[in-house]
């Protein structure tokens, strides 16, 4: 049997989805339901539904074989697995964004609202630049506007948010979209059925394209 | 089926393992100079060390790492070789916690004049030790000059191809490849690279596809001769070859091993060959080794240690007949738990009730 992590939302859902068309579908799934865990009667599949940020840490951790992972999240708790496909889908970016009218004071350190605390300390280290982080973990574009951050480091989709809040990006730091990860151990000892799901969601995905 | 049920007997017969190659038993302090941690931290698995003043002012460490201490007191000379193993306790920071763990650890190290017959021993005790905790194992191999001799070719974004070549991340690199304008033949050898993992003939055939300079060539050699004779030694269903095994090239050389047990959801093993460890301590020669990661194990036996295979009830009228019958089994060899009511504390396969005169099987 193989173990899947899900996040719970619309992107799990459109994955379960695209599964359950290759051959992986539960009998008794169902999104509506409170019920975490969906098991196929003839033991092939099993799926857990967990919150996104958790889906590393239960890969990592063994429970699940396999899981679908934001890039954004991967990147910043980095968990220690084998990252196997771009599913190509629930695609956004991660940038850098303040107040349309900002203008960097390089004299001082540039304060970062963020969720993403490891992804912006990587970014602007690389940077140079010298900074003071503010940890959020909603409502992030509020930051800049109320003057408690100068830009703030999140995921833009459209831009709409940012738009009705007098924002705009600045730097996209890189691409987002939902990944294929696998837990190591899992790889070694149920490398034909984790080989063959990579397989056919690729090939699934390619097709979509 | 495991040989052992316990951290603790995996231990014992570890120790009588290596003993038996001709190990010496390795001993060191428990506290070193933190300089020796703060220098070459990353040789460690985490950055953080617990420091402190000593009485004469210098700043010591509580050791998190038992290869450094050796390799810092041993004193051989041009030509000599040692072989040692240890079962210690080290002191890191807990995995994603906030505070640190004492932690045991059990490993073994040939340092000195390292050849071929060393590097083949050190990879079958690696076998035996997986074994020691279940025959359901598998030891990765890779060299570090085949993945440095390919990540040398790479002018720009290196260090990004190592991340997506640790983490068989081809969708990745693909990106990369496009940014910086790699070549076709550059694209084709990391492809190969990471196609060519598993079974050491295939994988070893399949990755002469990916050679691009003599460094990578000696590699696969070397590779091909180890497996070879670790499968002429009966370990050739257990060593699979995977180039996404990789370490840190300033101190890592030559072959590494990455050994995972099934049902345990992380690597138990981690070793390989550290000649440049060696030189950047002011010593001679080489060294490999290995450290087998406890502090799991418990958990991983707990299933088997929980169960005995008997719980006899009883009550006031029959407690000499549930001592008796317990006795009995336990002489034939089974495991007995006796008790004057199922209270849940223990698992059990056979269930004799004595109070009510019932025998039943769970």
């Amino acid at each position: 049997m193989i173990n899947i992590a899900l996040p719970k939302g619309r992107l799990g859902e459109k994955v379960y989805s695209l599964l359950a068309k290759m051959g992986y579908a539960c009998e008794d799934y169902s999104s509506d339901s409170r019920k975490l865990i969906f098991k196929d009667s003839a033991g092939k599949v099993c799926y857990f539904w967990v919150k996104p940020s958790d889906v590393g840490v239960y890969v990592q951790l063994g429970a699940a074989d396999i899981g679908v992972i934001g890039k954004d999240i991967l990147d910043e708790y980095q968990p220690d697995v084998y990252e196997l496909a771009d599913l190509n889908i629930g695609k956004c970016a991660m940038c850098v964004a303040a107040k349309n009218d900002w203008v960097d004071d390089t004299a001082m350190p540039l304060r970062v609202a963020t969720k993403f605390v490891n992804v912006a300390e990587k970014y602007f280290i690389s940077d140079g630049r010298h900074i003071e982080l503010i940890k959020l973990n909603g409502s992030i574009e509020l930051a800049p506007v109320l003057g408690i951050s100068d830009v703030i480091v999140d995921i833009v989709e459209t831009g709409t948010t940012l738009k009705e809040n007098d924002l705009k990006v600045f730097k996209k730091i890189f691409d987002i979209s939902a990944r294929l990860i696998a837990n190591k151990t899992s790889c070694k000892f149920k490398n034909a059925e984790v080989k063959a799901l990579t397989e056919n969601i690729k090939r699934a995905i390619e097709e979509n394209a | 089926m495991s040989k052992n049920n316990s951290e603790k007997s995996v231990i014992q017969s570890l120790v009588s393992l290596y003993k038996s190659y001709g190990y010496k038993l390795y001993k060191p302090s428990c506290f070193e100079e933190y300089s020796l941690y703060q220098e070459n931290k990353d040789f460690l698995i985490g950055k953080n060390v617990i420091a402190f003043s000593d009485l004469s002012g210098r700043l010591m460490a509580m050791r998190p790492d038992v290869t450094l201490s050796l390799i810092k007191h041993s004193d051989l000379k041009q030509g000599e070789l040692e072989k040692y193993y240890y079962d210690e306790k080290v002191y890191r920071q807990s995995t994603g916690g906030k505070e640190y763990k004492e932690v045991s650890q059990v490993g073994a190290e040939i340092i000195g004049a390292v050849d071929g017959a060393s590097v083949c021993e050190a990879a079958i005790l690696m076998c035996e030790t997986l074994s020691s905790i279940s025959d359901d194992y598998v030891l990765d191999v890779s060299h570090m000059d085949f993945t440095e001799g390919l990540l040398g070719e790479f002018k720009e974004g290196n260090k990004e191809v190592k991340e997506c070549l640790k983490s068989k991340n081809l969708h990745d690199f693909k990106k990369l490849a496009q940014k910086y304008g790699y070549s076709d033949k550059l694209v084709k050898a990391f492809e190969i690279a990471l196609e060519a993992e598993g079974e050491p003939k295939v994988a070893l055939k399949k990755a002469e596809g990916a050679v691009l300079n003599e460094q990578m060539k000696a590699a696969l050699n070397s590779l091909s001769t180890l497996c070879a004779r670790l499968e002429s030694f009966g370990y050739g269903d257990k060593i699979k070859v995977d180039f996404s095994v990789t370490n840190n090239a300033d101190y890592y050389n030559g072959e590494v091993f990455n050994g995972y047990v099934n049902g345990i959801f992380h690597r138990v093993l981690s070793g390989g060959r550290y000649d440049k460890l060696i030189k950047k301590l002011g010593k001679v020669g080489g060294a490999i080794g290995f450290a087998l990661y406890l502090g799991e194990l418990d958990r991983y036996f707990s299933k088997e240690r929980e169960e005995v295979d008997y719980l006899i009830i009883y009550d006031n009228f029959c407690e000499d007949s549930a001592l008796k019958a317990a006795n009995e089994k336990i002489k034939a060899g089974y495991s007995v738990r006796i008790s004057n009511r199922d209270d849940g504390a223990v698992r059990y396969k056979n269930l004799i009730n004595l109070a009510d005169g019932e025998s039943k099987n769970d």
